[in-house]
């Protein structure tokens, strides 16, 4: 005896594992197995026929997901280039921002020998240098294609880093009675580099990775 | 007349977008009344394969040419439904446009032939 619900349940777990994600679009997909399996009864087959045609109609599972995996990539792609734009956006305008608040009315630059407003004010200039040297040396970088790898090494470096700038700020910092000046320095010197190191890290690990899809697809 | 064989699958691929929109441009509709009606108006000739279709409906929807809303059918089944937006319409325009153009071309070119 045919069973179709069964024949069905088989055909989503194929389509599954040929990595058709649920319930977008599967569902959908199903709905319309179930409407041609239903015009094909109609038509006078038996259940089995007809569900071996409409099966048929829908197509393979890997075609249509390579297909599905084409949109998707080119939507990450959108994605990628927005999050490289906020980058520079964010990378460029932090030293001139802190350069603006210094020397601002209220601004602590009045309290600092020139020396250590010319020395902060190079701490900031490191976050877009390194930033931007990790993005465009990136043919440097390995190559890590899968996106979870990338992940794991992302925090392998960023987790310290966070850990640092708190030990920082709460350990080391408020050992120290420091003037206006020498505080403004040792902070910006304990920040922007290193985070300047952990985005030009970051960056160039995705570009690397993002610019050996696109030849590959190409 | 030479009687239309397969179609190549370049045409297909081309003209899947433009056709969808035209379409959607009647009324909303799902995928399967879409294929079918796509099948019907060219006597059979083109025929998608029915999977195929919710990639080229999802990038499409992705793109903001066309929205999405689950529904039903009237025996109760889950259907999603596709509708034309602003962006679709002027998509649409350019794209029957660009075919306008192509075709006049061609037909130019045949009218030169017996002349």
């Amino acid at each position: 005896m045919f069973d179709l619900e069964k024949a069905i349940a088989d055909w989503r777990r194929q389509m599954v594992k040929a990595g058709i994600k649920t319930p977008v679009p599967l569902e959908e997909l199903e709905s319309h197995l179930r409407e041609e399996i239903e015009r094909q009864t109609g038509s006078g087959l038996s259940e089995a026929e007809a569900f071996r045609a409409a099966v048929h109609k829908i197509g393979a599972a890997q075609g249509i997901q390579s297909e599905f995996r084409k949109v998707e990539a080119a939507k990450e792609d959108r994605q990628w280039q927005l999050a490289q734009i906020m980058l520079v956006a964010f990378t460029g305008l932090s030293p001139i921002l802190c350069a603006s608040a210094a020397f601002s009315k209220h601004g602590v630059a009045s309290e600092m020998t020139p020396g250590q407003l010319i020395s902060i004010l190079a701490a900031a200039t490191s976050l877009p240098l390194l930033a931007w040297g990790g993005r465009l040396s990136y043919r440097l970088f390995p190559v890590i294609q899968t996106k979870r790898a990338r992940e794991a090494i992302h925090l392998t470096y960023l987790l310290p880093v966070i850990f640092w700038w708190i030990g920082f700020l709460r350990l080391i910092l408020p050992r120290y009675d420091f003037t206006v000046g020498q505080l403004m320095v040792t902070l910006f010197w304990a920040l922007f580099p290193t985070m300047g190191v952990c985005i030009g890290l970051l960056w160039g690990i995705e570009a690397a990775a993002r610019k050996k899809v696109a030849m590959a697809g190409s | 007349m030479y009687s239309v064989s397969m179609i190549r699958k370049e045409l297909v691929a081309a003209s899947a977008e433009p056709l969808i929109l035209s379409l959607l441009s009647r009324g909303e509709s799902y995928g399967y009344a879409i294929i079918q009606e796509v099948k019907a108006r060219s006597d059979g000739k083109l025929q998608w394969t029915d999977g195929m279709l919710y990639p080229v409906l999802h990038r499409m929807e992705h793109r903001g040419l066309i929205k999405a809303r689950w529904g039903e059918s009237e025996t109760g089944r889950k259907r999603k439904y596709y509708s034309l937006k602003k962006d679709g319409k002027t998509a649409m325009a350019r794209h029957q446009e660009q075919w306008s153009l192509v075709h006049s071309v061609l037909a130019g070119l045949r009218k030169e032939q017996y002349v």
